[in-house]
């Protein structure tokens, strides 16, 4: 009845890659492989200890295979473990000598690098395969003590902090992809905010995989000391490739005593093509520690890319009052698998956490809520809220609610609801005769199911992440 | 504007609509009553294009055969159905959802697409004209809308996006009698040359407000009989038993 | 020791001869069974119950033969009229269909008829198709309504001593035939036992089955019971679920609903105390379209009593026009209490109303001010919402005779709570 327009289709349009000579590490995961890294990054001994502690019990343990999406045999000698094209291997002193062709890169991917066309309000920290770029208003931002550099960076000039803070949220033995990460973790990016310390600016790192058969894995270490508060953003791409490629991140956030840290991410790697051919494989362990009293750690996602995504952004409310949140939005189509979710760990008193998951599903997609709400014993007038929202396009995919729901507590008290449905007929008769056709209502009518989650966003991205809603979906309809 | 001959409607093997008649000119009023059950609410949604229904018939819009039109190019083609129970939307800002919809009927009019600014000041008058509280283009579509909200934003998203076919699917019930006022005031004041008004209603509560040209009764899928303002009057004292 | 508990082949021999083909199959299931074990907390399905631990901890042995032979008498029930089947340590003693004609209703000890070696996800499973050596099988007749009520008097005795029971039971309902069943546990055991059930309940085109199960008198008893529920099109079953008193108890519930229009609703309320451990796991899978599932349980937990539920609604692509709903709540009286959930949705049809809720937590305190400011002091105040929580499953069993019946049978289980 109806003339779709298949050129209107969007084709993931940050597919591109940039053609630049590379430094590599020796293709394979060896001890040589580790040690070449620690050196290139200049790291001091204790580094290299620590990362060759990790392979030792990588050696050990195994992948894990209790997740809903299964993934064929990962050959980790096939990989190379370190990319960064060769300009950067002296690091450039200012963004007069980044190779131009970088400088394009990020201009083409809407994250502008040098000083007149920077975003207002936003500090960057580019980091490209294996290598951070460049990273804008750190002046700035010294002057009020905050630090904001590339972690390789802080590992030479901020020993200390990374020494104590580094593996203390994720272990190095918490499970195969996290000790992995911790074996041949590259680069990423280091924050600390000193006390009573508001960070004056949004924060954000912007990963680009570029180079073929060359797994990501990046470190994000975040520690806002007492009384401060900070709001980062990641975002990341990849260009369009056959083959499938690892992204394995480790994200570790400490919030001290009445510090809090907003942590927002808008995921949308290459999904691969509508045949399933090709995408990354996001495995990401993200975790953070409420460890000071009436701190708080929220987790804002938004996940539309990826051929897989397998990941669980946590919170451990240890600090009595401390508050977790958890924010999502997952949206698979074609052949994209997703299992995300949270973990909100309840030890100390008065703590507090909530929940919200939007899952949609389209094609021939399977999309997985998978959580824990745990709470302790000791843990009394503990409240969690948990709404998890699936809506099905066509009845090729799947949506799927798996929460595990732990409570010892007497004084607590846990709620959690779920529902799973498909778009209402009626909403899009609605839409259609206002004039809007079948794409645009289902656009509409699928952020407005998102909204609770979108408005979590900071303002330069909503906009950003209610478009990517639209695209990612369409010609799922029709 | 509207030629409507031997239209039949099925819906899940049940026929709806069976053998229906009606003709409308530019800038007349047409008022259709009946009583519950004889197809009021199933022409609304055939006239208006939605899914589901198996039809036969002739149905001709500005000369222009309806058949092969979906939904929303019709409505972009000007023809405007308010809905007897206006789907709630959560989620979604009432003012974004009418901006987007005017410059989606404004593009297919050939006219330019209105920024955010003219599109406010727009929006401000007519509310103003039509005694709308503005606060509520800040809430989400129809979300918690009392019943009298609901009609009154349709009748603002009907002046907004200025249709010539405006089908009002018994707007009046459930109003009280000032919302009934704000809906009547919303046609009285668009009604011109250009403009047609089929009104689709079960009680002449709302016709002492809006005059019609013709009134029909619609029984049992078919029009049964035409006429003035008189047979609405009559249907009012004599109930529908009498008529069909 | 049990924490690896092995089971010999012999004992097969000592429970009867078997065909050639039933052998076989009995000992590849031994086998199946004795290369995993009892579960643990490793599988999936027994996270939050580790009955390897559980046993482990509470006995020394498992005995398949009861030794003793003691004879006990037991009163049936005046309240109401009805028919009667009664099984004294899982073996079908006497029937009594007084009420029904007779033409319409077999009933026979269980015979597997069905050797197929398929490898089950619940090692129990292949542990009674093994060992079973009682149960019935109750066949009733193509459009048959039955005049009163089924109670199946279930009892264990004190010849009971560290045994192991393994029960395979089956009931049959044909076309257009209606049948309410009302099963009761009655303890006399004073010693540990291990009860292991597998039921296969098959209501064939518009049958209609009401089944209430009541088991909440204080024992030592250990209770697994696997029940597979299939329904065909039009057919409706209606549960409900009292299932505390015994140390451990484990009730897992399949439905399959597997013509269209098919019904099942599932009720559940317990009261669970001392070091009581209770699961209540469920499986819906809906395979075709315009089926209804709904689920409501309930539970109290008291001292030091652990409640578990897991539940899972599957629906199968074609099972379009799906309404499922499940809810389960919990109140947790003490500070040694736990209540674990894990309600599931795994869904591949789009048109589909599905929807869980799951809440856990102590007693609403306004409820409690409320009351106390009408002159009701803490305890009580607790004990009439705690009444109310639990009794709003039992007002849903619309015959009056049974339904008080229930209620005070039910009221008389909750020990610790007496002592509030």
């Amino acid at each position: 009845m109806k003339n779709q327009n298949i050129d209107s289709i969007q084709e993931y349009k940050y597919g591109f890659s940039t053609d630049i000579e590379n430094i590599k590490a020796p293709k394979g995961l060896t001890k040589k492989t580790i040690e070449f890294i620690s050196e290139i990054k200049k790291e001091p001994k204790w580094m290299l200890e620590w990362r060759l502690k990790a392979f030792d019990r990588l050696k050990v343990s195994k992948e894990p295979n209790w997740q809903k999406p299964k993934f064929p045999k990962i050959d980790y000698q096939d990989l190379y473990y370190y990319s960064a094209p060769k300009s950067m291997k002296e690091k450039p002193k200012s963004l007069d000598d980044v190779d131009p062709k970088l400088i394009e890169t990020y201009k083409k991917l809407g994250i502008p690098l040098n000083e007149q066309k920077r975003l207002s309000g936003v500090a960057v920290d580019a980091v490209f395969d294996s290598v951070s770029v460049a990273t804008t208003f750190k002046d700035e931002l010294t002057k009020k003590g905050i630090i904001f550099c590339p972690i390789s960076e802080a590992i030479q000039k901020h020993p200390d902090l990374v020494k104590k803070y580094l593996g203390s949220v994720i272990p190095i033995n918490d499970h195969y992809f996290a000790t992995l990460n911790s074996a041949v973790f590259t680069d990423g990016s280091f924050v600390y905010i000193p006390p009573n310390t508001r960070c004056p600016m949004e924060l954000s790192t912007y990963f680009r995989i570029n180079a073929s058969e060359t797994g990501q894995f990046e470190r994000t270490l975040i520690i806002a000391d007492k009384g401060s508060y900070v709001s980062y953003l990641e975002g990341c791409t990849a260009p369009m490739r056959d083959e499938n490629q690892l992204h394995a991140a480790n994200v570790e956030l400490i919030a001290l005593d009445d510090a809090e840290i907003k942590y927002s991410t808008v995921q949308n790697w290459y999904p691969g093509d509508k045949e399933g051919k090709g995408g990354i494989y996001n495995f990401v362990t993200k975790r953070g520690a409420c460890r000071g009293k009436n701190s708080k750690i929220s987790w804002t996602q938004v996940e539309t890319g990826s051929a897989i995504t397998w990941k669980y952004p946590s919170c451990i409310l240890q600090g009595d009052n401390s508050v977790g949140e958890f924010y999502s939005i997952a949206i698979t189509n074609n052949y994209q698998k997703a299992d995300t979710g949270t973990k909100m760990i309840h030890l100390g008193k008065n703590t507090k956490s909530k929940i919200i998951s939007k899952g949609i599903s389209a094609g021939k997609a399977d999309n997985t809520y998978r959580g824990l709400v745990d709470i302790g014993r000791k843990a009394s007038n503990s409240r969690n809220y948990t709404q998890c929202d699936s809506l099905l396009m066509g009845n090729k995919c799947g949506a799927h609610t798996v929460p595990y729901i732990k409570n010892k507590n007497s004084s607590s008290t846990i709620e959690h609801e779920a529902t799973t449905s498909k778009i209402n007929e009626d909403q899009l008769f609605y839409c259609n005769q206002r004039g809007l056709d079948q794409e645009e209502a289902v656009s509409l009518i699928v952020n407005g199911f998102c909204k609770d989650v979108l408005q979590q966003l900071p303002m330069e991205f909503a906009v950003e992440a209610q478009k990517l809603v639209g695209i990612s979906l369409e010609g799922s309809v029709g | 504007m509207l030629e409507v001959k031997n239209l039949k409607a099925t819906i899940n093997s049940k026929e709806i609509l069976k053998g229906l008649d009606i003709f409308i000119k530019p800038g007349e009023l047409h008022a259709i009553m009946g009583p519950n059950g004889s197809g009021k609410s199933t022409l609304a949604n055939v006239l208006s294009g939605k899914t589901g229904y198996e039809i036969s018939g002739l149905l001709k819009y500005k000369g222009e055969n309806l058949e092969e039109i979906p939904i929303d190019e019709r409505a972009q083609k000007g023809i405007f159905l308010a809905f007897q129970y206006p789907t709630e939307i959560p989620g979604v800002n009432t003012s974004n959802f009418l901006k987007t919809s005017l410059n989606k009927v404004r593009k297919a009019r050939g006219e330019k697409e209105l920024d955010t600014l003219s599109f406010l000041k727009k929006i401000k008058v007519i509310s103003k004209e039509l005694g709308i509280d503005e606060r509520m283009l800040s809430r989400q579509l129809n979300v918690g809308f009392s019943g009298g909200e609901k009609k009154k934003n349709e009748i603002l998203q009907m002046k907004i996006l200025e249709p010539n076919l405006i089908i009002l699917d018994e707007t009046d019930s459930g109003l009280d009698i000032d919302a009934l006022k704000t809906v009547a005031n919303g046609v009285n004041s668009s009604r011109d040359k250009k403009k047609s008004f089929l009104i689709i209603t079960h009680y002449q509560r709302l016709l002492n407000y809006i005059k019609p040209d013709f009134v029909h009764v619609l029984a049992n899928g078919k029009i049964v009989k035409s006429g003035s303002m008189e047979l609405a009057e009559q249907l009012e004292k004599t109930g529908y038993r009498e008529i069909s | 020791m049990l924490e690896n508990l092995k089971i010999d082949i012999s004992e097969i021999d000592k429970i009867g001869k078997f065909t050639k083909q039933e052998k076989e199959f009995r000992v590849k299931n031994l086998d199946f069974f004795n290369e995993k074990g009892l579960p643990n907390k490793k599988d999936e399905d027994w996270k939050f119950s580790d009955l390897r631990q559980i046993v482990s901890k509470n006995f020394k042995k498992l005995d398949l033969k009861i030794e003793g032979s003691k004879n006990e008498n037991f009163e049936l029930i005046k309240d109401f009229d009805h028919n009667h089947i009664m099984i004294v340590d899982g073996r079908l003693n006497s029937t009594n269909f007084q009420f029904e004609e007779k033409e319409k209703i077999q009933i026979k000890k269980f015979l597997n008829e069905n050797f197929k070696n398929k490898r089950e996800r619940n090692p129990l499973v292949h542990l009674n198709h093994a060992l079973a050596n009682n149960g019935y099988f109750l066949d009733v007749a193509d459009n048959y309504k039955f005049k009163k009520v089924l109670v199946i008097y279930n009892i264990f005795t004190k010849n009971l001593n560290d045994n192991i029971l393994n029960i395979r039971n089956k009931i049959k309902i044909g076309k257009n035939s209606e049948l309410h069943i009302f099963e009761i546990v009655i303890n006399r055991s004073k010693k540990n036992f291990f009860n292991n059930t597998f039921d296969t309940i098959d209501l064939e085109e518009s049958a209609v089955l009401k089944n209430i199960c009541i088991n909440n008198e204080k024992s030592s008893g250990f209770f697994h019971k696997f029940r597979k529920n299939r329904l065909l099109s039009n057919a409706r079953l209606n549960s409900f679920i009292f299932p505390s008193g015994p140390k451990f108890n484990k009730i897992d519930l399949e439905f399959n609903l597997e013509g269209k229009n098919s019904e099942c609703y599932l009720h559940g309320a317990s009261y669970i105390d001392q070091n009581d451990h209770q699961e209540i796991k469920t499986r819906i899978n809906h395979l075709a379209p315009n089926c209804k599932s709904y689920q409501k349980v309930k539970k109290v937990l008291d001292s030091e009593g652990k409640g578990i539920f897991q539940g899972k609604i599957f629906v199968k692509d074609i099972a379009q026009k799906t309404d499922a709903y499940q809810l389960s709540k919990a109140i947790l009286l003490s500070e040694n209490s736990e209540f674990d959930s894990k309600p599931e949705l795994e869904i591949y049809a789009d048109d589909v109303k599905c929807s869980h809720g799951s809440t856990s937590g102590s007693i609403d305190e306004d409820s409690i001010h409320y009351l106390m400011s009408r002159g009701l002091n803490r305890k009580e105040a607790i004990k009439l919402l705690v009444n109310g929580f639990l009794n709003e499953v039992i007002e849903t069993i619309k015959s009056n005779s049974l339904r008080k019946y229930i209620q005070e049978k039910f009221e008389s289980g909750f020990y610790e709570y007496k002592k509030h």
